[in-house]
């Protein structure tokens, strides 16, 4: 027995030993395949970016960057994300929607910003996102949708303009994997909760895309991303639940006013 | 690999003992893709022998048991090809060279198995390193 034993010890620490002395050879480039690296998913961000923004109005005015800055800026600091990777744009445009680009560019709609009935619930919903990207959901979903190759070949610039907008219109109006939105949903709660931001507006935002999907077709286009909102927003209050005592809004009323004001000139 | 056995088997056991390695080596090919087939097969092989004489029997388990580690190894990379072309993981060299330890693995069955089967099928019995063990434990005359 001892020796049948010490025979299928043998034979499986072969099996691993081959494996991991195999794995410390780079075959990725012995077979030279291609591989995504920062620096692509940066290039494809800005080169989506540079097509996208043409086609759109973005919004620059001073204070509703500054408002939405200021949000995003506490999610970040809190949850030790680096500012700088997140490029928060606003876009004037009446549909409900905030979707995440390659390369941390985070769109928001003026839709999105006049529909929130209180900075908690834009925030949650700019913490959803911000989870997307951190998460590298965005390359994920592209490498599905579109494949490696056609990616890599945007950033050396041999792809025309309908690619780009094809990948751009991916990314505002199809939605992610459910298990990857489920992903989206827990860390924006914990990203809320450590910037000691209620989560429970997020669930409500979610509750009210469900009711209006009937009624009104501004809803939909967040809607047509994150589909289950009911759901959704059901986990998403039993997960918060009793985690945070005493919450501070997202932003002041007065600073809420003004971003709420100045969102769609 | 050792060449002892009890008895000298007859040609008729001899016959029947190597095609059990036959059966598991046909089975290894077809069920590349999909390796419970390569189970299955010796699986029925070994139940149609299961009265058969000792030697038939003894190679028979011996073919089967082989089977079980390779199941665990192709499925266990059947299922990471999968979700590499389907699901969220991506191509990495820890895959590449798990794929490449799997067809070592495999190859050397193989070649295992050929040699099993020309041996046993001239008479000469074959025991293999661990399986040979674990089959005497098993396998009672």
């Amino acid at each position: 027995m001892k020796k049948i034993i010490f025979q299928f010890v043998v034979l499986v620490a072969l099996f691993f030993g081959l494996w991991f002395a195999l794995k410390s050879i780079n075959w990725m480039s012995v077979f030279k395949i291609e591989k995504l690296t920062d620096d692509t998913e940066i290039k494809i961000g800005k080169t989506v970016w540079d097509l996208y923004k043409k086609t759109e109005k973005e919004n620059k005015e001073e204070k509703a960057v500054i408002a939405i800055d200021s949000i995003v800026d506490r999610i970040c600091s809190k949850n030790n994300i680096n500012r700088e990777t997140i490029k928060v744009h606003i876009i004037i445009k009446d549909d409900i929607n905030a979707f995440a680009m390659p390369g941390g560019h985070l769109v928001v709609y003026s839709g999105l910003i006049t529909a929130s009935d209180n900075p908690d619930e834009l925030a949650g919903v700019l913490a959803h996102e911000i989870s997307h990207i951190e998460l590298g959901h965005v390359m994920k979903k592209l490498i599905k949708e579109v494949g490696l190759s056609v990616l890599i070949s945007m950033t050396s610039g041999n792809s025309g303009g309908e690619t780009i907008k094809q990948v751009s219109k991916i990314l505002s109006s199809s939605a992610f994997d459910r298990k990857l939105e489920k992903e989206a949903d827990i860390s924006a709660v914990e990203y809320l909760i450590n910037a000691n931001i209620n989560p429970e507006p997020l669930a409500e935002f979610l509750y009210k895309l469900a009711e209006n999907k009937k009624d009104e077709t501004s809803y939909e286009s967040w809607l047509s991303t994150h589909p289950d909102s009911k759901k959704r927003a059901e986990y998403i209050l039993a997960y918060s639940k009793n985690k945070l005592k005493n919450p501070q809004p997202a932003l002041s009323d007065t600073s809420w006013k003004i971003l709420k004001e100045n969102a769609a000139d | 690999m050792e060449n002892n056995f009890e008895y000298q088997p007859s040609d008729h056991e001899a016959e029947k003992a190597s095609n059990s390695y036959l059966m598991s080596l046909i089975a290894l090919i077809a069920g590349m893709p999909l390796p419970i087939i390569n189970l299955i097969a010796s699986l029925i092989f070994f139940i149609g022998n299961r009265k058969g004489t000792y030697f038939v029997r003894w190679h028979c388990t011996q073919a089967l048991l082989s089977q079980f580690s390779l199941l665990f190894i192709n499925s266990f990379g059947f299922w990471w090809t999968l979700s590499i072309m389907f699901g969220p993981e991506t191509i990495s060299s820890k895959y590449i060279a798990y794929i490449i330890t799997m067809l070592i693995f495999n190859i050397s069955e193989f070649i295992a198995t050929i040699y099993s089967a020309i041996q046993t099928r001239k008479g000469i019995h074959v025991k293999w390193f661990f399986y040979g063990n674990l089959t005497n434990l098993i396998c009672k005359a």
